[in-house]
């Protein structure tokens, strides 16, 4: 047993601080921790420890804390959250739920939606938490209208309105899309509101897959749902739970049927499950990252490798990988490898990532082209005869079998990208404390605090919360 | 040798950061072995470096004064060789404008295979059809260095 290092985390039963060791076992990675009442609890981390330390040597990001921490430091991570001073991490998303219900009853659901209607927020106590994203986080201000599911409320409208009139910059909304795929005139006013891009449920292409976690069948209508925000030229993420026993076997043809549907579709968010909440008591269905990446690579046929997914940058490096690629008639042109080392960036994580929700996985008209893209535009534009490929028309019958050029090449990236990127929450089971100490994701209560969003869903081994539905 | 240049020039060298002894280098190699091309009706010479990773070209006139630099760039891609492989005869042939010094042959326009971070794709360059060096002007090597940024993943 080679042990990595000592870490704090949460006994699995009474939620209480205990502590425990990173160690290498088989050439795995595991947490085992004890506690004095209820033993000991160990957890795998990674399959692979060499691809765990990968991660390591490839993670460089510079930290900015929030603009204004909300609470005190008294009991210490992680029971003073609402941010308190010692988070170490700016916010790059703010989840906002505006409501708790939900049509769909799930086999699996961290955040154990009901359907009593009164305990929704009213819009007073909706704008106070859009206030306390503007208090906390520095500009620019993202957030993720979520729930519940909030195309339940009538008035989702006019939430999104009132977030674009007190001046959040980016609004993004999660969704299972059923309402949005069956009421046009809803979607539309949802639209004109200024949504900036849907974070669709998405967890495969066929109905096996819909009907075993919700007991309906939901393709067509999440195939609706893209075609939808096509037409309105609103940006889509597709959001795939993944466990084992259900849908991994799917993720090669998941990322095969965004990649078709680049660039409304701007991404993949693999969330791999994780045991908070409502969620079927056994621990089988879990998967680790490399696990997850592995199948891709398999799935793919080796389109998309492991090595294509560098460290995410999120809070550590084991909170998530993200791939970049091109998608260019069909074949992946990944530009992302942890060959290439640490992503080389001056920016903090929070900047980098708002960057990246607001950019790359907005609706395509929209996106700001940056320095590169306009540069390219330019040479396109002037296209002078030396730049574009030669016409192959002019010449003889050796040159005429080749595809688009360089010039081609540039003209395709331009809308053609595709994110493929996944998020280890952490639950009770895998809880370190640096890793939610460096959170980036931060859930705004109805009383005006902010908590990382793997706190504000962690429950103990019997599903009650550390923070949600606790006042 | 002494290279003359306009402070325009000076400038273009420092922001890509080429030092001027490298450029003089690859002048005087060209000048001595007379690997370089040659614009049919003007006194105006390409003359290039191959190292491992980067192809570096320099643009330049010849006068009674010493070498005048115009231009210099680069692209980091591998020209892999003509697209289809071999060099066939092409209507507008005649019209081109650069001269193989070396070969005193034609230098013909031509696709080329090139690669970068295992990416190929065709693009023009300027081909002897006897010694079959390639060069590649100086707005195609515009167009190769945004596609080498996006493979680099420059944009986010």
């Amino acid at each position: 047993m080679d042990i990595i290092n000592k870490v704090e985390s949460l006994c699995p039963e009474c939620l209480r601080k205990i502590e425990g060791v990173k160690y290498v076992e088989d050439g795995k990675v595991f947490i085992k921790k004890e506690c004095d009442d209820h033993g000991s609890f160990t957890a795998l981390i990674s399959n692979d420890v060499d691809h765990y330390r990968k991660m390591e040597e490839c993670f460089d990001v510079d930290r900015k804390r929030v603009k204004a921490p909300l609470t005190d430091v008294d009991k210490g991570c992680p029971f003073d959250c609402g941010i308190c001073p010692s988070h170490k991490q700016d916010t790059c998303l703010a989840v906002v739920e505006v409501t708790d219900r939900c049509d769909l009853d799930c086999t699996y659901c961290f955040a154990n939606s009901s359907m009593d209607k009164s305990l929704d927020p009213d819009m007073e106590t909706i704008r106070k938490m859009f206030e306390t994203v503007k208090k906390c986080q520095n500009d620019p201000t993202c957030i993720q209208i979520s729930g519940g599911e909030p195309t339940l409320r009538d008035d989702l409208p006019e939430i999104i309105k009132m977030g674009r009139e007190m001046g959040i910059d980016h609004i993004e909304l999660n969704t299972n899309g059923r309402r949005i795929a069956k009421d046009q005139e809803y979607f539309d006013k949802i639209a004109s509101a200024g949504i900036d891009s849907i974070y669709l449920g998405f967890d495969g292409v066929s109905d096996d897959v819909y009907m075993q976690r919700t007991g309906k069948k939901l393709f067509d209508v999440k195939s609706e749902v893209i075609n939808r925000c096509e037409k309105a030229d609103i940006g889509v993420v597709l959001v795939p739970l993944v466990a084992k026993n259900y849908n991994l076997h799917e993720t090669g043809k998941i990322i095969k049927f965004a990649s078709n549907k680049v660039p409304t579709v701007r991404g993949v968010h693999f969330q791999p499950v994780f045991y908070s909440g409502r969620s079927p008591s056994m621990l089988e269905g879990k998967i680790t990252i490399v696990e997850l990446l592995e199948a891709i690579e398999d799935q793919t046929n080796g389109q998309l490798k492991v090595e294509n997914f560098t460290p995410s940058l999120m809070p550590t490096a084991h909170c998530g990988t993200t791939c970049l690629t091109l998608v260019n008639n069909g074949e992946f042109i990944p530009l992302t490898n942890t060959s290439l080392g640490a992503a080389k960036s001056a920016f903090d994580v929070a900047s980098k990532t708002k960057n990246s929700i607001m950019g790359r996985w907005k609706g395509s008209e929209k996106e700001k082209e940056d320095d590169d893209s306009s540069c390219c535009g330019e040479i396109i534009a002037k296209g002078s005869c030396c730049e574009k490929q030669i016409d192959v028309t002019s010449l003889d019958t050796s040159c005429s079998n080749s595809e688009g050029g360089w010039a081609d090449f540039i003209e395709m990236s331009k809308d053609n990208y595709l994110t493929i990127s996944m998020m280890a929450f952490q639950d009770v089971w895998s809880y370190e404390r640096e890793r939610v100490e460096n959170c980036c994701i931060h859930v705004v209560t109805e009383n005006g605090k902010f908590i990382p969003f793997c706190n504000y869903n962690l429950t103990n081994c019997k599903g009650e919360y550390l923070y949600r539905n606790t006042g | 040798m002494d290279i003359n240049m306009t402070e325009e020039v000076q400038n273009l060298l420092k922001d890509e950061g080429f030092k001027k002894e490298e450029i003089q280098e690859i002048i005087e190699k060209a000048e001595s072995n007379g690997k370089k091309l040659k614009h049919k009706s003007e006194d105006t010479f390409i003359a290039k470096d191959d190292s491992e990773n980067l192809t570096t070209y320099a643009v330049y006139t010849i006068s009674g004064e010493g070498i005048n630099l115009n231009n210099v760039y680069s692209h980091k891609m591998h020209i892999d060789g003509l697209t289809g492989g071999e060099l066939h005869e092409v209507e507008n042939d005649d019209q081109s404008e650069w001269i193989c010094q070396k070969c005193n042959e034609t230098a013909l326009e031509r696709n080329v295979d090139m690669s970068y971070m295992g990416v190929t794709r065709a693009g023009p360059a300027i081909v002897c059809p006897k010694c079959q060096e390639f060069y590649v002007s100086d707005g195609v090597a515009k167009t190769l260095k945004t596609a080498e940024s996006i493979l680099e993943e420059k944009r986010a």
